[in-house]
């Protein structure tokens, strides 16, 4: 690994609320290698879509406060101006939102939404501009882009409407491709067929990848490291072998047994998690899980573990009293 | 599991008339047993939340019978009709819109026990506490607020004792955990099963999630453009699917699993328009083993092991052994 494409230290977004401060990432801090795909999981409410839009820079103008660094490709995120940010956008950074019909604008061809990209960020000729996007749809999987060039949001199915997003997303070939949720509300046949997409035109252009998403089946095989968030901050990071097969973090071993398998037989009783996720508004001194975890004692109420790194290299956890014994050992 | 509770029979929904008509449930035939669950499973559009809310007649069935024990839903009508819903309630998928959020719980409980006169009074409040505590809300705590103060999965919880205040035999589940995180899905899951287990419940299963109709379900049945593929044992289908859809859908399935085969075949493309169904097999516009005969004649479910049918004139079973 050489230069590190995304570097974030201690970055922290606090939403100012009618009821109080809201620490939604609360001090988060990782690096992403060139070609990298890192997984981020977590349930609603554990911060990471505020944690990608906050790396992105897309963050509500009031009543919020980031804190910390975020260095894409050596530039800095954080506290500088919107037309600053701009810059990056797109051609260093691009993002894939969750729901494809929403991020699209309904009313403008799709053909046009990928070529304002090309002749705004780079400049494009309008001719020059439209070949590269036929182009585009092509290389994201749409038939006769020719004709679907032309066609509105509207006329195409979610899984198009995701790959016209991705056409949009690649334009500029960024060297960052963050991906919140893409399949979440697509049908598990045309899910693996975008996930696929991804990682074939991350190898392809040689992207990094984030990929956000709550379904620890998407991040299974297809990340190298992953990242579990709980109640806005990293409770263990590491390779994705690690984490799934030597988690040391409780939270970590409820939420992969908590879901249930095609493997299991039927009426397999599942290891739910008791209780619910924190309120934020709320949050104690301690660990945030400590609440709802099997392993707690006073000390997790009171104070909070942070990451460490214990045995192997790059992976850490956040925990007192961590677990010793491998999944299924 | 001896005999079936509900039958249905050669069920049929259109929507539409003429040019326009979409058929999106077109010819589906099950039972469901005693005591048994049931999952559909099946992408968005083939027909499986629309054949949940046929049998109810939330939807008005084209053609065919459902027969729930010994009713013919399909030939009741007004009061019959609404008593004979009491013995088979459906959870929906969204728990927070299935509520109304300015109503207290223990009257959004106790709402099907008022509208029938069931029961009254201290009966009625003792009832109401008991379906409370059974989905694990504390009555005395919580009773009195309302709807709208409650989370996700604890709207689906007052959603299952509101279900259950009539006692039915036959609970419709469809989509019932999708909104839910994982965590909170677990929950919900062994809750079902408990409650299955104490009051004799059957179940149809509903939802679009292969793992979790495995773990709940004795037998699954597999929707395609609004017919039935397969149905059959859950760990039969599973280990082996006979239709090549059940084949690719669940190798489509991700698995939280390292050490899972991700990259598997894909299945291309995408299911065609119900407005204009391919002729034939419903499938073989999709399907990388289509020969002539695929697009002749439509595959009649045949039987392919025990309890297990697959309609498909090459099903995968056949020469495996």
């Amino acid at each position: 690994m050489s230069e590190n494409v995304l570097v974030v230290e201690n970055l922290a977004t606090t939403f100012h609320t009618k009821g109080g401060p809201v620490p939604a990432v609360g001090g988060v801090s990782f690096s992403l290698g060139p070609n990298e795909t890192l997984g981020i999981v977590g349930e609603s409410g554990s911060g990471k879509t505020v944690l990608s839009r906050t790396i992105m820079g897309l963050q509500p103008r009031t009543n919020v406060e980031v804190t910390g660094s975020v260095l894409l490709n050596g530039h800095q995120m954080v506290g500088v101006s919107e037309d600053e940010k701009r810059k990056h956008w797109a051609t260093e950074v691009a993002m894939v939102f969750q729901d494809p019909m929403t991020s699209l604008n309904p009313v403008m061809r799709v053909g046009k939404q990928i070529d304002e990209v090309l002749r705004v960020r780079l400049g494009m000729p309008k001719d020059a501009a439209k070949a590269r996007a036929i182009e585009l749809l092509r290389l994201v999987g749409i038939p006769s882009p020719e004709e679907r060039y032309s066609a509105y949001p509207g006329q195409l199915s979610g899984g198009m409407r995701q790959r016209v997003v991705i056409a949009i997303a690649l334009a500029c070939s960024p060297s960052l491709l963050m991906a919140d949720e893409p399949t979440t509300g697509l049908d598990v046949t045309i899910q693996a067929q975008i996930l696929n997409l991804i990682e074939q035109i991350k190898n392809d252009l040689n992207m990094s990848v984030i990929l956000v998403t709550h379904d620890l089946g998407v991040v299974a095989t297809r990340t190298t490291r992953l990242i579990v968030m709980y109640a806005g901050r990293i409770v263990e990071i590491g390779t994705t072998r690690d984490v799934f097969k030597d988690h040391r973090m409780p939270y970590t071993r409820a939420l992969l047994e908590s879901s249930p398998r095609v493997s299991n037989a039927s009426h397999t009783r599942l290891q739910a998690i008791p209780g619910r996720p924190p309120n934020l508004l709320k949050l104690d001194q301690g660990c945030a899980f400590a609440p709802r975890c099997a392993f707690a004692t006073q000390k997790c109420h009171e104070e909070r573990p942070e990451l460490e790194e214990t045995g192997t290299p790059g992976h850490l956890f956040a925990c007192w009293n961590p677990l010793t014994t491998k999944i299924g050992a | 599991m001896t005999k079936p509770l509900l039958q249905v029979r050669d069920l049929e929904v259109t929507f539409g008339h003429g040019k326009n008509a979409v058929s999106a449930v077109a010819g589906v035939s099950f039972d469901i047993y005693e005591g048994e669950t049931l999952g559909v499973v099946g992408e968005s559009g083939c027909g499986k939340s629309t054949t949940g809310k046929a049998l109810m007649r939330i939807v008005e069935p084209t053609k065919g019978t459902v027969i729930n024990g010994d009713q013919n839903i399909t030939e009741l009508s007004g009061r019959a009709l609404r008593r004979a819903r009491t013995q088979m309630q459906m959870i929906f998928q969204d728990p927070i819109s299935s509520l109304n959020p300015r109503r207290r719980i223990k009257d959004i409980v106790a709402e099907p026990l008022d509208c029938w006169g069931t029961a009254k009074g201290e009966e009625r409040d003792a009832l109401v506490s008991d379906l409370l505590s059974k989905v694990g809300i504390d009555p005395a705590v919580y009773g009195n607020r309302y709807a709208r103060q409650f989370s996700g999965g604890q709207c689906q919880r007052i959603s299952i004792a509101r279900s259950l205040a009539m006692r039915p035999k036959l609970l419709i589940c469809d989509e019932m955990v999708s909104a839910l995180d994982v965590s909170v899905q677990a929950q919900i899951l062994n809750l079902l099963d408990d409650l299955k287990r104490e009051y004799g419940l059957t179940l149809l299963f509903i939802a679009h999630d292969l793992g979790v109709v495995k773990n709940v379900s004795d037998r699954v049945a597999v929707m395609y453009l609004g017919k039935i593929c397969e149905i059959g044992p859950s760990d039969a289908l599973y280990a082996a699917p006979a239709h090549p859809y059940t084949k690719f859908l669940l190798g489509a399935a991700l698995e939280a699993d390292v050490d899972s085969d991700a990259h598997s075949e894909v299945l291309e493309g995408e299911p065609p328009s119900p407005l204009n169904p391919p002729s034939g097999c419903r499938f073989r516009t999709r399907c990388p083993m289509a020969q002539a005969k695929c697009a002749e004649e439509e595959p009649a479910l045949q039987d392919v092991g025990t309890g297990h049918q697959v309609a498909c004139h090459f099903p995968l079973t056949i020469g495996r052994k």
